[in-house]
């Protein structure tokens, strides 16, 4: 199963993605495609926990600054240092390699309701 | 509506991502703002900058009306020659800035920005009253090709260009049987030509500038690279760096401005008040310390106090820094070197105080 298979994406172009048990969120590669060049990712604190819609992250493409928000309610328990180090990988590969953070989800599964599957958001984007 | 040059579908075609920009529908992007900008350092790219405004002033009295409404000296440009202008207001702040070419006596064409052509018009028609002057603006029948980087003097003599100009000149000639102006500029640092022509010419001209250009790298570039090749070149962008309630003083811009014209223009009051007596602000070049980005309109602060406000920032790909163009309160104590903070998502980011240009412009060219 491709990993597009298996994430659920927001309107605001984030991915969440369920791994043993906790969640993995990132951008979506259209997302990606759609703000170029990245060059710079803020990435929050482990630890910090942050409401569903919540600004948690910051890329900057060479155009603008971007804001990311929570797909759903959580915790961060793990950030990916290697793009705070090396953004580019964003551009490289989104899924794999260039996801954002790992969170315990603390809120209940009524906030997964607006999340898409993947063939649906594509469709949303057409 | 939003307005399309004659190249639209071309750069669709060649996988551009096109936005409205000053209602245009320009590409912004082919490939990567920053593969893009490095090419245009390294070998050579082409702009569609059919966007911009050309606007002819014709008649007896067009270098009087010209010297009228920009503070530079119109007199003094022989035929051929271009000069870096502005349009004040009577107050000294910008309307627009401008490159004024002398094609022969009694004919000048202005390059205006997109964004402001009809604002442009407007104050040159205000201005006009008692002038034996035609202002035609020729923008609409009219399209401008930027072709620049170190090897694009390399593909002009692949093309039977021959003249090899000065920069800042204009010459009426042919390239590949188009009849063309050709000038010696461009928005880069670099040396580059700016072909203009007339729209039934330009999609022809495109194709071949891609196909020929080729063995030297050519590239397309869309408007994000050129707005980081400007901005490491630390040329102003109007409605950035520029508006009406700035002065060319306070913009840096005191080098273009001749202290010993005689005549009255639109501003001198000001203007002059302001080399005698300084300015309230000033312009400065930042460096980011850190990875963090300053974009238009973030706060710059110095001992904790807000001094003033960033006009243009992002990175640049030939540092490998982030860069930006600031206003600030014209005190001694802010000077190359110098550390400021800009404030960025709430938090205090260390920038320090560098010289205009950041990148070495290499533009100049002057014939031996």
């Amino acid at each position: 199963m491709s990993i597009t298979e298996k994430i659920l994406c927001s309107k605001s172009h984030e991915y969440l993605l369920e791994e043993d048990g906790h969640y993995v969120i990132g951008l979506t590669d259209y997302a990606v495609e759609q703000l170029g060049d990245i060059v710079f990712v803020e990435l929050p604190e482990v630890g910090s926990e942050y409401a569903k819609g919540e600004t948690f992250a910051t890329i900057e493409s060479v155009k603008a600054a971007s804001e990311i928000y929570m797909p759903v309610s959580g915790k961060i328990i793990e950030v990916n240092d290697t793009i705070a180090d090396a953004p580019e990988t964003l551009n490289e590969d989104c899924y794999e390699k260039g996801w954002l953070v790992k969170i315990e989800k603390t809120g209940d599964e009524s906030e997964l309701a607006d999340l898409l599957e993947y063939e649906d958001y594509k469709e949303e984007l057409e | 509506m939003v307005k399309k040059t004659y190249l639209a579908e071309k750069h669709v075609a060649l996988g551009a991502k096109m936005v409205d920009f000053a209602g245009w529908y320009m590409p912004v992007q082919y490939t990567s703002i920053i593969e893009e900008h490095k090419n245009v350092r390294n070998n050579i790219g082409l702009f569609d900058v059919s966007h911009m405004g050309e606007v002819f002033v014709v008649g007896d009295d067009a270098e009087e009306f010209l010297n009228k409404i920009v503070p530079q000296n119109i007199s003094k440009l022989t035929d051929g020659k271009a000069v870096y202008c502005q349009l004040p207001n009577l107050k000294g702040g910008l309307i627009d800035d401008l490159i004024i070419y002398k094609l022969k006596t009694n004919t000048y064409l202005v390059i205006c920005n997109a964004s402001r052509v009809d604002e442009d018009i407007n104050w040159m028609s205000i201005n006009q009253r008692g002038y034996n002057v035609s202002i035609d603006n020729q923008s609409h029948n009219l399209s401008l090709l930027a072709v620049q980087g170190p090897k694009a003097i390399d593909l002009m003599h692949k093309l039977g260009y021959t003249d090899d100009q000065d920069s800042f000149t204009i010459v009426e000639g042919k390239l590949l049987n188009i009849p063309m102006y050709i000038s010696r500029t461009g928005y880069t640092g670099e040396d580059g030509f700016e072909l203009l022509v007339i729209n039934e010419y330009v999609e022809h001209l495109w194709d071949k500038l891609l196909e020929e250009g080729k063995e030297f790298g050519i590239m397309p570039i869309g408007l994000g690279a050129r707005d980081t090749l400007r901005l490491e070149a630390a040329l102003p962008l109007y409605g950035n760096d520029l508006d009406e309630d700035t002065t060319p003083i306070e913009a840096g811009l005191s080098w273009s401005i001749p202290k010993d014209k005689v005549e009255d223009y639109n501003g001198k009051k000001y203007i002059t008040e302001q080399i005698e007596n300084g300015a309230p602000k000033k312009l400065i070049g930042l460096k980011m310390l850190d990875k963090s980005i300053a974009r238009h309109e973030y706060e710059v602060y110095y001992n904790n106090e807000k001094v003033g406000t960033v006009t243009s920032g992002g990175v640049s790909p030939i540092l490998n820094c982030n860069i930006a163009m600031a206003y600030v309160k014209n005190i001694k104590e802010i000077c190359a070197g110098t550390i400021v903070q800009v404030m960025i998502r709430e938090k205090l980011h260390d920038a320090e105080v560098v010289k205009r240009p950041f990148v070495q412009k290499r533009n100049k060219v002057v014939r031996r």
